[in-house]
This record gives C-alpha cells, structure tokens and sequence, in this order.
C-alpha cells in the first residue's frame, strides 16, 4: 500500500490511446453521416434515424472518452462503479441526440448553434467528469481547475463546431466523402484535446485508504479490446446503414424523377398530337366549309327567277379558290410533319420500345393483356428522332390495347418483335384484338379516319408520316387468328446495305 | 309605322367565310352585314337592329361567346347562331344554354344555316311586336 498523500504519476498505454483517437474519428464521421439521414427522414424514418443514430453516437462518444480514461494507468488498481458509468453513457446519448435533431433541422440560426454547442459541450464535459468519477481506488484527485475551465471551453467549441459541420454536410453526396473524413479528424482532434486535458487537469494522490469497491468494475485489457471492439462495430455499423439508406434515397428519388418526366413527357406528347389534331381540324374545315356553302351560294344564285350570274359566277370563283386553299393547308401539314425530324440521334429500337412498354404499364395491367417481346438482341440503332419514334409505338401500342378491351373468348396478347435485315431493322406490333374487318386497311392510315369511340383518327396517319419521313414504312396487315400486325422498318443508322 | 327590314349580321374573323356566308344569305333575299371581330361590331350603329346574329365562336379579340355575356348584359336580345370550326360539347353547351338558336360546327349544310336564320328573325320580330304591344 503507497502511503497517504503520495502523488502518483499516471502513465498512458500509446496503443489505446492511438484507438480512443481512431474511436474519435469514426465517432466524428458517423456523426457527421448520421446528420444527413435524419435531416433527409420524415415521421417515423426521422424518429428511428434520430434513436438509433443518438444511441450509437452516445456509444461513440462514451467509448472515446471511457477508452481515453482505460489507457490512463496509476500505479494503483482502478475500479469503475458502473452506476455512474452507465449514467455517463445516458448524458452522451442526450448530448447525441440534441446534436443531431438541431443539425437536421431546416435551418441553424447563429443564436441556436450557440446555444446548442454550449448545452452540447457541458454535456461531454460532464460525461468526461461523470467518468473520472466512477473510478474507485486508493487515491485521491484534484483539480486544476484553469485546466477544467479550458477543457470545457474545449468542448463547447468542439461541440460548435461539430453542429456547423454537420449542418454543412448532411446533405452533401458522397463525393465529398474525404472533405467530410478531414473534417471528422479536425472534429476527433477536438474531442482529444478536450479529453486529454480533461485528464491532465486531475493531479492523483494516494488516500492510503481501500476504496469502497460495491458496484464496481474492474476492466481488463481484454475489456479495454471489447469495448473498442463493439464502438466500433457500432459505429461502423451506422455509418454503413447511412450509406445504405443515402443509396436507397438518392435511387428512390432518381427513380420518382424518371417517372416524372416520362409522365410529363407523355402528356406533352397526347396534349401537342390532341392540338396538332385540333388546329388541322380547324384550318381545314374553314376552307371546306366555304367551299361548300359557296357552291350552294353558286346553285341558289342560279336558281332565283332570273338567275344571277354575276352573283353565281363570283359564288364558283369562291368556290374554287376555296378548294385550293384547303389543299394548301393540306400541303403545308404534310410539309410540317415531313421537314420536322431534325435532330438525328442513334436510336436503340430495342430500348424505346421498352421505355414504352413501361409507360403504357398501366393500361397493359388494366387491360389485363399478356405481353411477350422478341427483341433481336443485335438489332442496331437507326437514325432518328427519338421522340417522334415512340409517339409512333406508343401509338401502335395503345391502338393494340384499344383493340383488344372488348375480347372476352380469347387471351389478350400483345406481341412486339423486331428483326433486323442487312438494311433494316423492323418492328412489329401484333395484337389479337378485333383485327382489321373486312375494311379497306389502307384507310386506317388516312386523317382522322378512327374506329374508337372519341378517337381524333390522326395517330396511324401522323404516324405513317413520321416513318416515312425518317426513309422508312408503316404498314397494316390482318393476322393469322385474331387481331392485326402493325409492322414498320427504319434504315439502319450504319447504312450497311 | 312601317317595319325596317331585317337584317343578318356575320361575324367571323375569316374573310373567304364572311363572304361565302354573306353570298348566301343574299341569294335567298335577306340584307346582310359583315364584321371581322367582335370589337367592330360593337362599335357599329347596328347594335339594336331588327335581325339576327351568325357569330363565330373562335374569334380575335372578344371571343363569340364573350360578346354572346356582354349583349345579355346590355340588355340586347339579339338572336344569336353561332358557327364554329371545331366545336366541343361543353361550348356549344354553355352557348344553348345562354340562348343561342342554333351551334353549327364547320362544315355545315348551307341549309340548316338558312334554316337557323330564319327562325332567329322569327323570334326577334315576335319578341319585338310583343314589346311594342306592351309599350301601346
């Protein structure tokens, strides 16, 4: 037994104290992470991202600072009364927690920051003190207590520091995954400096006297390993989880924006042919309508006792001129849909029709229609706008639909197939709906011929347009059994004969 | 007092139409006056005649169916036939309701056009003997 009043000199274990480091840092990280995860959760997502993230820093941040004290030895056995070890843990769970709900939160006003950093610091402070505390053995501590008011000042400023770092990061991309990794080795260099001069402000003497050692813990090297062992599995295990959910966010969120723009794309897609079909109607039935009435005008004339051949000849003239201007609107269209394709990009066909596949998913799931694909896996790309391609096959998709919503005594089978030749590449929509009838096949590519029920008539002849203006065909034929094939050929964008 | 004779008014932003429209009423003895917008019409002196209006619903300016709210309000219970390029069932809804005789969508028999005429100034020259007799 060393005598009363002895002062005893501490000596430090340099590989734990290299690991309480090591600890500091991934503390620091997964704090820095973990921020960004509850920021990012809403209801129930925020309260588990906030409980588990505040649990498993408090693990971090006890474990640091019980692991600092473990490489601390005196020359008289320590014990540890778990009570207080256990309360010390409590504090760093709440410190945590008040860390990560101020730094997720929509904004950090100076005066918040302030306020939390100082709540933060006393709370690692008092964890770190909490600690020292626990230790029972035959020796006495002061302190020093300009050391103690610098350790506190240390923890608030690191506590500060740590809440504008992790307001900075949490919503930052992985790319910056280093700058955050600096940034958590500035934040564990705070916490050790806090810890260590935490330590250097205790000066140990001995009491002379045996400890009263009921609840009381004595660690083990082998313990030392275990608690460092599972900090860090905790922690490496938030920070992995962090990444995981950040993944599955960051692709959630990508995925809702593709289905966005496809939806949108869809709409502008129906609401640009519904006003290409509406302003046709309109430009056409104009001149048709004088043509006409003009021509009955013309037989009136003629028919008054006398006949007014002034009045007639003008109503013909009328007439007539009326006619050509029809045409020309006609002309003009044919021109607007032939001259239109001036962005020529390599298009997969493959990959446009199941893109398009997906978008009419609904309607195919609706429909109850069972779909099957062979597409030639060496098909090669065409030249062509993308866009207008699949306005033609979503077009020939949704008219197979449509034409196989009234089958009842058969399947419903959508079929697309494409092939490629030395010079093409070809595709086919088969479905075994109504089929064609006995009609002239050649009219369903005719304006605003249609056999659905509010139909505009334009998609096959708008669509036979855009083929034909790309150098390609679009052709209709009766399929053997029920229902039509729609099949069309692209040259191939190679150009190999 | 001697009635004044009725008269059509044509309102269609399209000329070859105003002139075709105007042929054709012309041919079966009726006056005729054309307009290309609604703004021109309501600036004219023949707000108040005896007569009816053929109005295009697709108009510059003042649509058909917007000058259809401002006569009502003014209180000018003028007739009104309206012809449309394209029209849907939700317009030519709200014109019938609002009083209109006829919706003709484009293009259209030279008849029931004539037709709708005739029995626009029916019911003008009906409303106004009416009016006349209460004013008696």
């Amino acid at each position: 037994m060393i005598p009363a009043g002895m002062p005893l000199a501490g000596s430090y274990d340099p590989l734990v104290v290299a690991l309480s480091v090591v600890i500091a840092v991934a503390a620091s990280y997964a704090a820095l992470d973990l921020a960004g995860r509850v920021a990012a959760g809403k209801g129930w997502s925020f309260a588990t991202w906030l409980t588990c993230g505040s649990l498993g820093m408090g693990v971090g941040i006890w474990s640091m600072h019980f692991t600092g004290m473990l490489a601390f030895s005196l020359p008289v056995p320590v014990s540890y009364y778990w009570p207080t070890v256990v309360l010390s843990y409590a504090v760093a769970v709440v410190a945590a927690a008040l860390a990560l709900y101020v730094a997720s939160r929509k904004q950090m006003s100076s005066a918040r920051a302030v306020g939390s950093g100082v709540v933060m610091g006393c709370g690692i402070a008092a964890l770190h003190y909490l600690c020292m505390m626990a230790m029972q053995m035959a020796a006495d501590f002061r302190f020093d207590f300009l050391l103690v008011a610098l350790s506190v000042v240390l923890a608030i400023a690191f506590s500060y520091s740590a809440l504008r770092l992790a307001f900075h990061f949490r919503d930052a991309k992985e790319e910056v995954a280093w700058r955050k990794l600096g940034s958590a080795c500035v934040m564990a260099t705070a916490i050790c400096a806090m810890h260590y001069t935490g330590m250097a402000a205790a000066t140990f003497t001995s009491s002379g006297t045996e400890p009263d050692l009921s609840h009381s813990v004595t660690v083990s090297s082998l313990g030392t390993t275990g608690i460092i062992t599972v900090t860090l599995l905790v922690l490496g295990f938030a920070i992995l989880s962090s990444i995981v959910d950040r993944r599955f966010h960051a692709q959630a969120l990508e995925l809702a924006l593709t289905q966005t723009k496809v939806e949108l794309a869809r709409v502008g897609r129906a609401t640009s042919l519904g006003e290409l079909a509406a302003s046709i109607a309109h430009e056409i039935n104009q001149p048709i309508g004088a043509v006409a009435n003009s021509a009955s005008a013309c037989l009136r004339w003629l028919a008054t006792q006398p006949p007014n051949l002034e009045e007639a000849r003008i109503a013909a003239a009328r007439t007539v001129r009326e006619a050509t201007r029809a045409g020309e609107v006609i002309t003009r269209i044919r021109a607007l849909l032939k001259n239109e394709p001036p962005t020529k990009e390599r298009v997969d066909l493959n990959e446009v029709i199941r893109e398009v596949l997906t978008l009419a998913g609904n309607e195919i799931e609706k429909g109850r229609i069972a779909v099957t694909t062979a597409l030639a896996a060496d098909a090669p790309a065409v030249l062509g706008d993308r866009v207008q391609l699949q306005q033609v096959i979503l077009n020939l998709i949704t008219n197979a639909i449509a034409a196989m919503i009234s089958v009842e005594d058969h399947p419903r089978e959508l079929r697309i197939e494409t092939v490629a030749d030395s010079g093409t590449v070809q595709v086919s929509v088969q479905d075994s709906g109504v089929g064609l009838g006995h009609e002239d096949v050649e009219q369903l590519f005719r304006p605003f011929f249609t056999t659905k029920r509010g139909g505009m008539g334009m998609g096959l002849s708008i669509s036979r347009s855009i083929i034909e203006a790309h150098g390609g065909r679009l052709w209709a034929a009766p399929r053997s059994g029920h229902g039509a094939v729609f099949q069309f050929n692209l040259p191939r964008a190679d150009g190999a004969a | 007092m001697t009635e004044p004779e009725p008269l059509v008014i044509v309102i269609d932003d399209d000329a070859p139409t105003r002139e075709t429209l105007s042929s054709l009423i012309r041919s079966v003895g009726l006056r005729v006056e054309l307009f290309g917008s609604a703004q021109e019409f309501l600036k004219s002196e023949q707000l108040d005649a005896p007569g009816c209006l053929v109005l295009d619903i697709r108009l510059h300016g003042i649509g058909g169916l917007d000058l259809q709210g401002r006569l009502a309000a003014a209180n000018i219970r003028i007739p009104i036939i309206f012809i449309t390029g394209h029209g849907d069932i939700q317009m030519s809804v709200r014109a019938m309701k609002a009083g209109a005789i006829e919706f003709l969508t484009k293009p259209f028999r030279d008849q029931d056009l004539l037709d709708a005429i005739y029995v626009g100034l029916e019911k003008d020259r009906e409303r106004r003997q009416r009016e006349a007799e209460v004013a008696i």
